[in-house]
């Protein structure tokens, strides 16, 4: 039995996931306010509560994503890029890129068929095209971020939104709602600007089969589905997806339990 | 985990001293200079013509060097947000915005006053802005403005045509001399000052060449930044000559004691684009905390492709100066320029390329992506893009430029080793 955990504090929320023989046993994700190191100490905690287990029997913890140096009670960390490339080669083990939209971020992975990272590409400066691009928007529209992933089935005439500026993306969306223009094509719209920014940045490190979609914006099945569409290839979705961080992390953390000479 | 502790980077230390007192002494100097016992020529440092003006008893400013000089001390914002009020925009380089926003609050620096200037060269017009720049010195102080037409570098030698044309303005040069200064053209002195430059070159080349050893003596990127000042501001005099036999004593001395830039060389880098000034120490310790040296670099080479065989010649004044002016880094072609990145990787046996843009020189930084891209797949060499400013601190965003190099070197590991990626930190 080797019980190790993979703590990541991104942007937005902080995952945790314990590996037990490389198995998944325990997870948790809740939001991240501003004391991180308590905020990574609850993940940890609330996985081992969910799994029954006893923080004395986690043999490595390792800390990923922008607060990774907040796990301080931790042994390891490791990026969440290289995270991302771990995690989702775990769950898919043919995935040769893996296209990651968290909180502020995105990113564009390419993984060895060992789930090394080969190559990545990422936003520069503005979040445009992130999930807190999509929070903004949603909030022009006066949803929430979460009830409006399938609201682009039903679109008809999806408008166009710019996808270098959050700010100026949440005034246009303002100004086609002042036009009445209809939600469903605002938010098409919307998504079309996501996944055409993920398209170029996907394209620096080069689209090839299998692609795995990971990190919160995936679980919106709009944007999903606008990928799909735009791609000529499968996109894998977890239901673990946003999980894929601390999965890597977990499993570096295995790798180093296993052979703890760096 | 990572390392919190930093160590302060290491210098040759003699020579750190003696360049130290040297650009305290050129900053002190340049206060007394100007008018007509001193007069001052400002130049850019691309292909400058600096023996030629020297023999003429003129004093030089490079304002890119005292823009650089302002970023590394984190003054170079309130001149570039003067530029802007004056009417500057935000994409306008910051070079440019540091010296024209300096020149309108008088010239003070922490480092010295800067002079105005007496003539105003513009020795490399490969970038459409410098010479804007300069027309607007020389709309504000009403001085003569002579710029050279420098073809770009089309093949890796330079082409007898070119060399000409390059020749026939340095003439028109001189006559302009004579007819400002009063004073005939030596031939003479101008041999005599060639002979210091030489001199200075072949110091410098054999410091750059010493990054081939394993592990590499010197630090070709970061450290070798603080030993440029002589080879770039002070070229042409006896003291810049000397100052690299001091460099380069120190470095043999380095490689006896095993005393290197840092503990462990861990991975060697050949690195591309124009510092991140504002924020140099911080982007340095991103380097060393992975044990990541530089050991060759393209931007010591922006005052003169000395090690690609473009040296001063006195017995060839003219021809040497044309080719030294047509061979410089920032108006070589972007083949070229991805030949002698190529060349640097297979010659310094480095593992990787990192690459810095900067935002305000699209001329200089435009095919970046492009020389990223061919490095990576058609030459299989690991390679980082990332993009902040030399100038302008607000451009630099530690924690995303970190993240970025983190997972670049941890890439790195299993790439080279074909095992699990190295824990962070040294």
């Amino acid at each position: 039995m080797t019980l190790v955990a993979g703590v990541d504090i991104g942007s937005t929320t902080a995952k945790c996931i314990l590996l037990d023989d490389g198995r998944i046993v325990g997870k948790s994700l809740a939001p991240v306010g501003v004391e991180l190191v308590k905020d990574a100490e609850r993940a940890l905690e609330k996985a081992l509560e969910g799994a029954a287990r006893e923080r004395k029997e986690v043999q490595a913890v390792t800390g990923t994503g922008y607060g990774r140096f907040k796990v301080t009670f931790g042994q390891y960390t490791l990026t969440e890029i290289g995270c991302h490339a771990k995690g989702a080669h775990y769950l898919f083990p043919g995935t040769r890129v893996v296209l990651d939209i968290g909180g502020q971020d995105t990113k564009a992975i390419k993984v060895s068929d060992r789930g090394e990272v080969v190559d990545f590409a990422m936003n520069d400066k503005c979040a445009a095209g992130t999930g807190r691009f999509l929070d903004v928007c949603a909030g022009a529209l006066g949803f929430d971020v979460s009830e409006i992933g399938p609201l682009s089935l039903g679109a008809r005439h999806p408008v166009k939104v710019t996808n270098t500026c959050t700010v100026f993306a949440e005034s246009e969306v303002s100004a086609y709602v002042a036009r009445g223009k209809d939600p469903r094509d605002i938010v098409a719209g919307l998504y079309a600007s996501v996944v055409s920014r993920s398209l170029s940045l996907m394209q620096r490190v080069g689209v090839e089969p299998e692609l795995t979609f990971t990190g919160g914006v995936s679980r919106n099945e709009g944007v999903v589905r606008t990928l799909a569409q735009r791609l000529t290839l499968k996109v894998n979705v977890s239901p673990l997806s946003q999980y894929v961080g601390a999965i890597g992390a977990a499993l570096y953390g295995l790798e180093r339990a296993g052979n703890p000479s760096p | 985990m990572e390392s919190t502790a930093t160590h302060a980077p290491s210098f040759l230390n003699t020579a750190r001293e003696q360049q130290r007192t040297m650009v305290e002494e050129y900053y002190a100097d340049l206060a007394k200079a100007g008018g007509p016992k001193k007069p001052v020529a400002y130049m850019l440092v691309g292909g400058n013509l600096t023996e030629i003006v020297r023999s003429f008893g003129y004093e030089v400013v490079f304002p890119e060097i005292v823009a650089l000089n302002c970023a590394i001390k984190h003054v170079s914002l309130p001149n570039i947000l003067h530029a802007e009020a004056q009417g500057y925009g935000l994409d306008v380089c910051g070079y440019v915005k540091n010296d024209l926003g300096l020149q309108e609050l008088g010239g003070e620096t922490p480092f010295g006053r800067i002079p105005p200037p007496d003539l105003l060269v513009c020795s490399f017009s490969g970038c459409y802005v410098y010479v804007k720049w300069w027309e607007a010195l020389a709309e504000k102080y009403g001085c003569p403005l002579f710029v050279l037409d420098v073809p770009y570098m089309r093949e890796p030698e330079v082409q007898a045509e070119d060399r000409t044309y390059l020749i026939a303005q340095l003439k028109e040069f001189i006559a302009l001399l004579e007819r400002i200064t009063g004073r005939s053209f030596d031939l003479g002195e101008l041999r005599r000052v060639l002979v210091q430059s030489r001199r200075a070159e072949e110091g410098w080349v054999r410091y750059l060449a010493s990054g081939r050893h394993r592990p590499s003596p010197i630090e070709a990127y970061f450290e070798a930044v603080f030993y440029m000042f002589p080879i770039n501001v002070l070229r042409g005099t006896e003291r810049a000559a000397e100052f690299y036999a001091t460099v380069n004593t120190e470095v043999e001395q380095r490689i006896r004691s095993g005393q290197y830039p840092v503990p462990e060389e861990k991975v060697r880098l050949v690195v591309e684009g124009v510092p991140p000034y504002p924020s140099y120490r911080t982007f340095w310790d991103f380097f060393r905390k992975w044990g990541a040296v530089s050991v060759a670099a393209t931007y010591p080479k922006v005052g003169g492709l000395f090690d690609q065989g473009f040296l001063h010649d006195p017995g060839r004044p003219f021809e040497s100066i044309a080719d030294y002016s047509l061979a410089a880094y920032v108006n070589q072609s972007w083949p070229l320029r991805r030949k002698l990145i190529a060349d640097y990787v297979r010659d310094y046996q480095a593992d990787a390329v990192l690459i810095h843009g900067i935002k305000s020189c699209r001329s200089f930084t435009a095919g970046q992506g492009d020389l990223r891209d061919w490095l990576i797949h058609d030459l299989h060499v690991p390679t980082l893009y990332l993009e902040s400013d030399h100038e302008d601190p607000r451009y630099f965003a530690p924690a995303q430029i970190k993240n970025r190099m983190d997972a670049f070197f941890e890439s790195l590991g299993p790439r080279r080793e074909g095992g699990p990626p190295p824990t962070e930190g040294s």
